[in-house]
């Protein structure tokens, strides 16, 4: 059973990225419009088709999937830095709650921010390309692995960070790059082989080929390999903020 | 009396820096403890080791019993503390402030008592105020208000009324009497002397992370203080009388003012008789006793005089 120290502090998350909407959940979505506006129409137009998929619908699962990361990454980031800087930090370390369920609280919200933002995304892209999805079950737990992968990456870089420029550092310089390199906007089969050998190494390539076989039946590597990565980087970046929390690190002195 | 926090030999490394140097204390049930000491002497370190908020080098800490690493759940439970820093989140009003910090101590604020702490704080009538819109007094009294909602056993004010005006200070001074009255006990780090003078049941004072004096407050003052009894002649004389120089008097301001120290214990009726058979005129009288001030100047002062010479 859930404790009141754990419901309390999840709530207290979510209503946080709920008071500020237009900026947690409006923003990402009409990002995320746009791309697909004009990626989706522009490229679309020229491509057509990619592996028998309508392009504008090839692009729709890489979109969730970067809305859906993203916005996980910043919840608990965002959450974790700004109480840092502003001292309310002290409020959950003097308090009985557990690692763990801090840990749990802080990527439980940060994960139903990741969903909402994509599943508002998918909708939006489904009005366009159909709602169509070839096994949801699997798209879901993809999607959710990858989010609670990316909010505990945001955690621990909050934790770590002494500045705001820090806590961007991992979306700019990571996310964004791995992810427009990721085969979200096109199939590797497009690239020439340098740059399709390099795919292979890119992590975000798989989880985003993996949500794609879930969304929409088709992918350029093995199904099983993304989700073998997502569980891999899940559970592994999970331990890690846990042992971070526990070691006290830039925490408690 | 039983001990409620049970400090054995603690210690606070920063580097090369030691913030808290092998402190042993114990903080009695139901007293207000009063931790002394200069800017940067190691009273928040050593509070925050005790909160959970730091770890210590080395030594050990418990609170009712539970060692504050190992047992740190059923410590922190027992724990109410309000920073020096003023916090707040400005997503929240007072009331969810409030009921937040409640439930992340496992307890459903119920509203006779989220009545009774914002009464006692006065915030009532900011019961939906956005924190951020609270003036600095208020936020700190809310600060009071967090630590207080899961009705811990002992209470941490550190510096509770920096940058707070004298008319609020009294009102969280007597504050804090209805809270010792009812039963909690009370560690108060400040550097108002006349605070601590005000409050303290017994006072332990810190310098450089090092224990100078842990000692009943009367005990100290006593120990260590002194009166002063100054008598402004009505006309001045050119020496003192051989009975008044015999009980230790000396003679000031230009043969105008004698003045007399004594220990606080020590009566001052040999002199008084010595003046009026002396026959002196006296003007004025002006008796002075030696403040926490006093003898906390000179403790720090003797404390840094050994460690340079």
């Amino acid at each position: 059973m859930i404790s009141l120290g754990l419901w309390t502090l999840l709530q207290k998350e979510v209503r946080r990225f709920l008071r500020v909407p237009g900026q947690t959940l409006l923003s990402p979505v009409i990002t995320t419009a746009l791309y697909f506006i004009v990626f989706g129409y522009s490229l679309g137009g020229r491509l057509r088709e990619v592996e028998g998929v309508p392009y504008a619908r090839f692009i729709v699962p890489g979109l969730v999937t970067l809305g859906v990361v993203t916005n996980a990454y910043l919840n608990t980031a965002s959450s974790m830095f700004v109480m840092k800087l502003q001292g309310t930090i002290t409020d959950l370390l003097v308090s009985p709650l557990s690692y763990g369920e801090i840990l749990a609280g802080f990527v439980v919200a940060a994960v139903l921010r990741g969903l909402l933002v994509g599943g508002v995304m998918w909708g939006v892209a489904g009005v366009f390309s159909g709602f169509d999805v070839a096994h949801p079950l699997l798209a879901l737990a993809l999607v959710v692995l990858a989010a609670v992968a990316f909010s505990a990456l945001g955690l621990m870089t909050a934790i770590w960070a002494s500045s705001f420029e820090q806590v961007n550092f991992f979306p700019t310089f990571f996310i964004t790059p791995l992810t427009f390199l990721g085969g979200v906007f096109y199939s590797i089969e497009m690239l020439p082989a340098p740059f399709r050998a390099f795919t292979h190494v890119n992590p975000v390539f798989y989880m985003v080929d993996g949500v794609r076989f879930g969304m929409l039946g088709i992918s350029d590597a093995p199904p099983a390999a993304g989700a073998a990565l997502l569980v891999v980087l899940a559970s592994g970046a999970i331990a890690a903020a846990y042992a971070m929390l526990r070691s006290g690190y830039k925490l408690r002195g | 009396m039983d001990t409620v926090v049970a400090i054995r030999g603690v210690t606070k490394r920063y580097g090369p820096l030691v913030a808290v140097d092998g402190i042993d204390l114990g903080i009695r049930r139901g007293e207000i403890f009063g931790l002394l000491g200069p800017n940067g002497a190691g009273k928040t370190t050593l509070i925050s080791m005790i909160a959970g908020l730091l770890r210590p080098t080395s030594g050990e800490i418990s609170v009712l019993g539970h060692d504050v690493v190992r047992e740190y759940r059923e410590t922190r439970r027992a724990i109410g503390l309000v920073p020096q820093e003023i916090n707040f989140d400005p997503f929240f009003n007072v009331e969810e402030t409030l009921r937040m910090q409640a439930g992340y101590f496992g307890v459903r604020l119920a509203e006779e008592r989220l009545v009774e702490i914002l009464g006692a704080l006065d915030l009532l009538s900011k019961r939906t105020t956005n924190s951020r819109a609270l003036s600095g007094g208020m936020k700190r009294r809310l600060l009071i208000g967090k630590a207080l909602v899961h009705d811990p056993a002992v209470l941490f004010l550190d510096e509770p009324t920096a940058g707070v005006d004298v008319e609020l200070r009294r009102s969280l001074w007597s504050y804090v009497r209805r809270l010792r009255e009812r039963g909690t006990t009370i560690v108060l780090t400040t550097h108002y002397l006349e605070e601590a003078e005000e409050l303290a049941d017994r006072i332990g004072v810190i310098d450089r992370g090092r224990l100078l004096v842990v000692e009943d407050k009367d005990a100290l003052l006593s120990r260590h203080g002194a009166k002063v009894l100054r008598l402004s002649l009505a006309r001045p004389i050119a020496s003192l009388p051989a009975p008044l120089v015999a009980v230790g008097a000396r003679l000031d301001a230009g043969g105008s003012v004698v003045t007399f120290e004594a220990s606080t214990g020590d009566a001052f009726g040999p002199l008084l008789a010595a003046v009026a058979d002396a026959g002196l005129a006296v003007g004025d009288v002006e008796t002075r006793r030696t403040t926490l001030e006093d003898v906390f100047v000179r403790l720090v002062s003797r404390d840094r005089g050994e460690a340079t010479a």
